[in-house]
């Protein structure tokens, strides 16, 4: 039976962190807010500032270096920061669940699927049978098509989208009154947030579940949310309905975050970057298939994942990749990278292809700084600069992503996510490729920094006239950036062709559902 | 309890108990109250005191200008034998890790054959076979030791090559050598050095156990391992010979456990 009203209310929390030398910095200040019984309430802000450490304080997952200053955290009538770590560790399984970040670390590898969700069961009730048939229920109901064949998978063989819907079933399977559902979505392409996000709405309805609903995308809570929280440094700038912040953001913070997150092209100042008439091919591919090979006792197998893929990139084009998580994307993107070789079909390169990856936390090597990425790639270019030459050169380059020369003598920790990329893109330069390959760059960036990104990016491409190949989720970047298309599906490429003819009139069913989930904001 | 301030006190307690040790040893190196080898039969057995103050032996050697003297055998031993595990294991995991394959498969069954036997029977074994000399027995530490350091960095080197900064250098051809000493190894500090700091303690017991046994360093030199050997026949009537080299070893071996302590727990604490 569900509690009825407020389920959570949080009063004046306030939580202090030890630092290194053991003083106190204060994390979270005067947090006040509460969660209806059967509502979704977002929580949104940039990174840092204080929205994961909310949802741990209120789980009582908080690492021993954090601490309640004052406050209370009411849960279904009963105070949780008077309870004892026992009594809430007992909740945290029967009523309060919580999906995590990154869905890869959050499932015990050397499980298979259903003995991870066993592990949940068996906590609670002890019989097999009716355990492995509640599994399958599940499995089905957030979405596995074949629930028997997935409860069998280890982890590593899932996308990040089913492994997501595996935490969220899992999650479900307590039948908790609060899921906590941190970032569940930032790391997922737009089709599948969408479908998560749809999933985490019927949970919510259906099961009478509450959910506080962590993002730092305002524009995708825009149609899933009920109330949205918006913090800025420890403290709720914002909190109200989602229609009114939307609307009529009460804090100039909120407008600000809400002005960014919609990449308006024209604001940037960005265009479609497009070959020149005659211009030589740079980069094609001819009958590519791919894939992984495992081994079972006897056989070695090719499980293959990208199958016959045809295209041509001519100079100067910026082509974008689409698809929604597991169609092949990064598979293509390493075959053409020579990262993994191609089981049938050839890639043709003309001159030297560079890249730049998703993760922004290990783009960059954390224990080298700047400069001796820069050395590092120009030795890899193979051309040689004198000490004289060489400072000035790295300085331009720098200077060129929007980095400056005090940028050259810093580690990877030392600069926020938007700026590793940027030290990314000046590796890329300074190799001088006739192609940049940009694997999701800015997928797990905030707002502003995303927006910097694109508008480089598209400056290399544009001024520079360096051939651009972007996979990305966000149809809106594509559509201001890429001239061409290439629209992916189960591993093989379904459409391509001019960007704005496929956008607005499009044949695969692929591409109707990544303009759909757009639709919804995602 | 504040955690950060509890792992202070295990860097500060083990930094004292290793600061006796290396203060010992660099005493050692310049000066002794007596000669090392120096017998006195007039003054056999000599409970501590003013003029001799750890006492003397059953040759009326000084215990305490023994001790100064053990302890640069105890520091070579456990570094040099450190260093010579660190860069077999080094260059073996990394080979492993990066490459896989039958690389990968023959240099673990290698490895995990020697670590199927006791470390100090493959040792006193090595150092039977060679001869008993300190370099000898240097080596043969090395080798027993070397399999449990390439295993540390065969497992991060595995799961650094996922890495899209491996993978960037991957895409602009780095050579495969340079990827692994030059991207890889660097970030595989953290992980190796507590192994290191333990293996520097385990290298020290077992180069006691092979003096206490007769084939580790030979006399006339000291070391404290032989200094227990000759004295558990006098283990009652004169104890001082016991204790005083027995202190010695526990000063440096609980040292360096305080002192991988402080490093893991700061680890985990910065992790977070």
């Amino acid at each position: 039976m569900k509690y009825k009203g407020h389920i959570l209310e949080v009063n004046n929390l306030c939580l202090s962190l030890c630092n290194s030398d053991g003083t106190p910095v204060r994390i979270l200040n005067d947090l006040t807010f509460n969660v209806r019984s059967g509502e979704i309430l977002g929580l949104i802000g940039d990174s840092g500032s204080g929205k994961t450490m909310t949802a741990l304080a209120i789980s009582g997952l908080l690492s021993e270096f954090a601490k309640i200053d004052s406050g209370d955290i009411i849960f279904e009538g009963e105070d949780l920061v008077k309870k004892s770590a026992k009594e809430r560790r007992m909740l945290l399984g029967e009523k309060i669940g919580i999906i995590f970040q990154d869905p890869s670390s959050a499932l015990d590898p050397l499980q298979t699927v259903e003995s991870n969700l066993s592990e949940i069961i068996s906590i609670r009730d002890g019989d097999k049978e009716e355990g492995h048939k509640r599994i399958i229920n599940m499995l089905k109901t957030v979405g596995f098509e074949d629930p028997e064949q997935i409860a069998k998978r280890y982890p590593h063989r899932l996308s990040g989208g089913q492994r997501q819907r595996v935490l969220i079933a899992g999650a479900a399977l307590m039948n908790p009154s609060l899921l906590i559902a941190d970032e569940p979505t930032s790391s997922l392409d737009t089709v599948t947030s969408m479908s998560i996000m749809q999933l985490l709405h019927e949970m919510c309805q259906e099961m009478g579940i509450s959910i506080l609903f962590i993002s730092h995308n305002l524009n995708a809570v825009r149609n899933f949310c009920d109330r949205v929280m918006v913090m800025k440094e420890g403290t709720i700038v914002d909190y109200d309905t989602s229609w009114d912040i939307m609307g009529q953001p009460k804090s100039a913070f909120t407008a600000e975050l809400l002005m960014k997150s919609r990449l308006d092209p024209d604001k940037l100042g960005i265009s479609q970057g497009r070959s020149q008439e005659g211009a030589p091919s740079v980069l094609s591919a001819e009958g590519l298939s791919a894939g992984y090979r495992y081994a079972d006792f006897r056989n070695k197998k090719t499980n293959a994942v990208i199958h016959d893929i045809n295209f041509e990139i001519l100079e100067g084009d910026c082509v974008g990749l689409i698809g929604s998580s597991g169609c092949g994307k990064t598979t293509l993107v390493k075959t053409i990278l020579g990262l993994n070789n191609p089981t049938s079909g050839t890639v043709h390169k003309n001159g030297r292809v560079a890249a730049v990856f998703q993760d922004p936390v290990s783009s960059l090597n954390p224990a080298h700084t700047v400069r001796w990425h820069l050395k590092e790639a120009l030795k890899a270019s193979g051309r040689t600069l004198s000490k004289t030459e060489q400072e000035p050169y790295f300085l331009k380059i720098l200077e060129d992503v929007g980095l400056s020369a005090k940028h050259l003598t810093r580690f990877p920790h030392q600069m926020s996510g938007g700026q590793r990329q940027k030290a990314a893109i000046a590796m890329c330069l300074v190799q001088e490729p006739s192609v940049i390959i940009a694997d999701e760059p800015f997928s797990a960036l905030d707002a502003s920094s995303q927006a910097s990104i694109i508008k480089l990016l598209s400056d290399i491409n544009t001024k520079k006239g360096t051939t651009m190949l972007i996979v990305s989720h966000n149809l809106r970047v594509i559509r201001a950036m890429c001239s061409k298309v290439l629209v992916m599906d189960k591993g093989k490429i379904v459409e391509s062709g001019d960007t704005d003819k496929i956008l607005e009139n499009p044949s695969a069913e692929a591409t109707h559902k990544l303009l759909k989930a757009r639709m919804y904001g995602v | 309890m504040n955690p950060s301030a509890n792992s202070k006190k295990y860097l500060i307690i083990g930094t004292a108990l290793i600061a006796i040790v290396i203060a010992f040893f660099l005493i050692g190196l310049v000066w002794t109250p007596y000669g090392i080898n120096s017998t006195d039969s007039a003054s056999k057995f000599m409970a501590p005191c003013a003029e001799h103050i750890f006492g003397t032996d059953n040759l009326g050697r000084d215990v305490f200008s023994r001790c100064l003297a053990a302890a640069r055998y105890t520091l070579l031993v456990s570094f040099a034998g450190v260093a010579v595990a660190l860069a077999l294991g080094t260059i073996t995991g990394l080979l492993a890790g990066y490459f896989g394959g039958l690389l990968d498969k023959v240099i673990m069954v290698l490895s995990n054959s020697v670590m199927c036997f006791p470390g100090i029977l493959l040792a006193l074994v090595a150092v039977a076979v060679f001869g008993p000399s300190l370099y000898n027995v240097i080596w043969a530490l090395g080798l027993v030791f070397a399999p449990t350091f390439a295993r540390v960095y065969r497992s991060s080197t595995i799961e650094l090559l996922g890495r899209d900064y491996i993978l960037s250098a991957k895409v602009m051809k780095v050579n495969p050598i340079r990827i692994m000493f030059v991207h890889i190894l660097p970030n595989l500090m953290s992980q190796i050095l507590p192994a290191v700091i333990i293996g520097l303690a385990n290298m020290t017991l077992f180069e006691s156990g092979m003096s206490y046994l007769g084939l580790g360093v030979q006399p006339p030199a000291a070391s404290y391992g032989k200094m227990l050997a000759d004295a558990q026949s006098y283990m009652v009537t004169a104890p001082w010979l016991i204790i005083f080299p027995t202190l010695m070893l526990v000063c440096y071996i609980l040292g360096l456990y305080f002192i991988s302590e402080w490093v893991r727990t700061s680890m985990r604490g910065g992790s977070k």
